[in-house]
Formats: structure tokens, sequence, C-alpha cells
């Protein structure tokens, strides 16, 4: 059976879907979503761990009705790009919420979701999805 | 009897496999009363057994509840709607409505949104949180730990025991009486301990109306300061009794009708529920009591028979609007009742997992509870977050539309 989902390249990125840890380059800011010594844009060796924030707010969003293989059990579906307090945007699925709820500018917090699934006998793929925010900044959903 | 001598005898035999040992070194050296818990070596058992031996050995001393969390889905159908599709009068219906979890949502994300709670609740930093079970009848896959992928999602450091537990709606309480062995043994100096299900019913079925998705972890750790409850006492009493099972590969159980009832959930409950009062306690010493809840009547049948009124059992009693949530729901009941108990009040805990046994719990709340229940969600608050779908959009978020 042809795998959707490497498992080598679904685990390097596990910290980063799981907590949103990010290696970010201390030269010229690029982000990594792996652990890498060496910046791919600028070859700077000055790349140090970081971890983006927990909450967001909504840029704007588009409704997936027409999923790739492996995403076709959620559709139709909501992706974000949502901006952090540092000004970081991140494309992000979006999750319990109605189309009328999702203002520009809303709040969302982050928690760990299904994303995808490869089939019914390949890996299950856990990560970050965005909600409107409910548990008032108290602590953070999904570790 | 010593526990040193327990120990000893452990360690002779340790070709008995790495988790047997621990398991058993732990409950040996603070023994919790605890028959055969989970799938492990009868070597195991035996030993567990011979830990048990003598009433005192029951009562724990210095374990406590340092954080609890609870995580409800927002999906709620109601059973009135199920029933419309079979026929079925809303007279005869077991509870009012049950969770439904979304389409991305399983045992692992539940577990890890309850988990980040009781993490939240006690304050402590993740990397000190020494083992992580899951109980849940729902794992997401049958070969690959739940356990691993909650850990690394709440970022707790890999020197870590974890393994998954399987007992139907007792797994959840089975980690409970794990990580309190090793937390009183000395092994770890916390331990999460979570029950969390998407629990399926086949449609048509007695169980398709309370059969519910929902999650409970306990952080657990030494007593002292800070400490939401001690953890007082543990017992489990255990039979063989075939009244609810789903064999491999196959996505729904099959269940024993009313045989479910008197010799499983009855028998089981009332069982635990007296090697309490055999170990020194008496009723009158508990401000809640909080029973397994399959139906909204079983639990409020069981005090009745136990001679508890129906007013230490209410607080408790989640199952009527969100259903059974299988793992999780004595520990829903627990959760609850921790929401709205004061310092010095005493908790009965039981709860049932049809094959069949009962987990009794005795705890008493802590001061630490003013400061840390307002840090997560209350179980009210995450009732009140509910979206109403109609069958046919439950039908699509359980998995059941097949091409
Ligand atoms: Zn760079």
């Amino acid at each position: 059976m042809h795998a959707v989902f490497r498992p080598p390249v679904n685990w390097r990125h596990r910290r980063f879907r799981y907590r949103l840890v990010v290696w970010r380059c201390q030269n010229c800011g690029a982000v990594h979503h792996y652990a890498t010594s060496i910046c791919r844009r600028c070859r700077s060796n000055r790349v140090a761990e970081d971890k983006l924030p927990d909450r967001a707010r909504l840029i704007t969003y588009t409704v997936v009705k027409n999923p790739p293989v492996a995403f076709e059990k959620q559709a139709p579906y909501i992706v974000g790009l949502v901006e952090f307090e540092d000004g970081t945007r991140l494309v992000a699925g979006i999750t319990d919420c109605d189309l009328e709820e999702l203002k520009p500018g809303i709040e969302l917090e982050r928690v760990v979701r299904k994303i995808a699934e490869d089939g019914e006998s390949g890996l299950i793929v856990y990560g970050y999805k965005f909600r409107p925010a409910i548990t008032r900044g108290r602590y953070t959903p999904g570790g | 009897m010593t526990a040193g001598y327990i120990s000893l005898n452990v360690r002779n035999h340790q070709y008995a496999g790495r988790v047997a040992v621990i398991l058993a070194e732990a409950v040996a050296e603070n023994p919790v009363r605890c028959c055969q818990s989970t799938v492990v070596d009868y070597r195991f058992n035996t030993f567990i057994r011979v830990g048990a031996i003598g009433d005192e050995l029951s009562r724990l001393s210095g374990v406590a509840v340092h954080g609890y969390g609870a995580y409800i889905p927002m999906f709620r159908i109601k059973a009135s709607e199920i029933a419309r599709i079979w026929g079925v009068p809303d007279s005869e219906l077991p509870v009012l409505e049950k969770s439904v979890n979304s389409l991305d949502e399983d045992t692992v994300t539940i577990a890890a949104e309850a988990a980040s709670y009781a993490i939240a609740r006690a304050g402590i930093d993740p990397d000190r949180i020494g083992a992580v079970y899951v109980g849940s009848e729902s794992h997401p896959y049958a070969v690959k730990p739940t356990g691993t992928i909650v850990a690394d999602v709440l970022g707790v450091n890999s020197k870590l025991l974890s393994a998954d537990l399987e007992f139907a709606c007792k797994a959840g309480t089975e980690a409970v009486e794990l990580v309190s062995g090793l937390v009183a043994s000395g092994m770890i100096e916390y331990g999460l301990a979570i029950g969390a299900d998407t629990a399926q019913g086949r449609p048509r079925d007695a169980l398709e109306y309370t059969a519910a998705a929902g999650g409970v972890a306990l952080l657990i750790g030494r007593s002292g300061e800070g400490a939401i409850a001690d953890l007082e006492y543990a017992a489990s009493y255990v039979t063989d009794t075939p009244d609810f099972w789903r064999r491999n590969h196959e996505r729904y159980p099959m269940h024993g009708s009313r045989f479910t009832g008197a010799p499983a959930y009855f028998h089981h409950i009332i069982s635990a529920a007296k090697m309490v009062l055999d170990d020194g306690y008496s009723f009158d010493e508990f401000d809640y009591v909080v029973f397994h809840q399959p139906n909204t009547k079983f639990p409020y049948a069981a005090a009745k028979m136990l001679g508890i009124p129906a007013k230490k059992v209410e607080p408790g009693v989640v199952c009527n609007v969100i259903g059974n949530t299988y793992a999780a729901s004595s520990m829903m009941g627990l959760a609850k009742v921790l929401d709205q108990s004061k310092p010095g009040e005493r908790i009965l805990m039981v709860s049932y997992g049809s094959g069949a046994g009962s987990d009794a719990f005795v705890f008493r709340v802590r001061e630490g509870i003013q400061e840390k229940r307002g840090r997560a969600p209350l179980v009210s608050e995450l009732i009140e977050r509910r979206r109403y779908i109609d069958y046919a959009l439950y039908l699509k978020a359980r998995g059941k539309i097949r091409e």
C-alpha cells in the first residue's frame, strides 16, 4: 500500500506540530519546523530553539471542500491564516466553530487535533489547530 | 508480611518482564489493594495478591491529587433524536443527551487536552512527570501506544513510564491505581492517570443512546503543600463476568443486555464499596459518592442498595447530559465533585469496568483545591459549551458512513 505520510518526516516535525516548537535563525529570522543547526535561507549557523505562542488572532480563512488525499474524512474543513503577537504568521486548521464566528481579529487558542489519516491502516497525524478561545487565557489546551 | 520481603521476591524474578517488575515493586512497597489490574504477567498478579494480605494495606499514605482536568467535546446529540430514527418512545431513554467527538478528535486528543488542564491546575513543570498511563476502550491504534503521543504533545521528558491500559469503563481508574503505587514507592515524583474514550455503540443498539466521548486526567504526586485531595484508600474487586466485550477487529461491542445489571454492575460496585467498609470506613464519612454512570438510573440504584442517600450521589452525576464517557465516566463524576467540594470533605469513588471489576477510592479534599480549581475549565463549563447535531451529522462524526 502506498503510504501518504512517511514516518521519518512525520516524526521529525512532531515537536513543531504538537507544541509549535520552532528553530529560528538569529541572523535573518527564518523559522524552521524541525531541528537544524544551519539556516536554510541564509546559511547562518546561529539557529536557536524557540516556541510560538499558544494564542493568535485570525487574519483570514477558507473552507476546503475538495480535500487532498488523507484529509478527506474531515471535509469540509476550515484552514486559516493566523498571526501571533510578534507578527509571525502561520497557516493552521481552525476547529470547533461555526463560520459566523470567524470574524477577522478574533482570539484563537491552540489545541492538538487529528490532522489527517493515511487510510485505515497508515499513520494518524496529530498536530496543532486553533479554535476560538474558550479558556480565558488561564492555561494552554493541548500542552 | 512486610513490603521488603515482597520486593525482594520480585527482584528475584527479573525475567518476569520489566513492566511486571516495576509495577509489582511499586505496589508492594506501599501496597494498594489491587487484584489483577491489567495484562502483565501471572507473577505480577501473584505478588499483588501477596501485598494485599492484611486490612491495613489498602490504606494509602502520602499520595495526593495535585491536578485534575476534564475535557468534553462540544457536540451533543439528544437521545430523542436517536430515538426518532428507531421509533423508540422518549419515555424509555436512558439519558437526555450525549457528547460526540468532532471529526478531528479521538482518544489521543481528548486525553491530551484533559491532561493539559491537570498540569495547568497543578502548576508543575511537565518534566517532573514520570509516568503517563492512558486507559481507554478506543485507543486509536491497535498497536502503538496512546500514552507516548500524549506525553510528547504535553512536552513531558522522555525519561518516562508509559503504557496503555484496557479494562472497559474502568481502564482510567486502573491508571489511578498504578500511578498511585509508583508515587507511593518513590519511583516517580508525579504521574498522569488518564481515562479517555470515544465510545462506539452499534446503530439501534441500546448503547447508541449513551456511548459518549470525553476524558479526565489526574496528576498524582506526594501529599503535601498545594495538594488538591489526598488519596487515602484504594481497593479493587474483579471477577470473570462476560457482560460486555469486543473481539479483535470488530467495530462494535457485544453485551449481555439485562445481564449487565445485577451480576455485573451492581455486584462489583457493591462488593468494592463493601471493601471500603470492611477496612474501617463508614458511609457517613463521605460527603460525596461517585459511581460509574452507564446510565442515569444505575448510580442512584446502587446507592439505594447500599443505604447511601441520593443527595450524596447527585453532585457527581454527569451521565444525563453527556452520556457514558466509558473510561472517563466515574472520573468525570469525581472532577465535577472536586469542582464544588471544600477542604476536609471526603469523596468515595467506585468505578466499574465490564469483564468485570470495580476500583474503589477514598479522596480527602485539601486546601489546594481553593487556589487550583479556577486554573482550568470546570465540568459545568464544558457541559455548557455544546452544539447540537442531528443523526446524519452524528453518523459522519462517528465514521459510520462507509463507502
Ligand atoms: Zn537565516
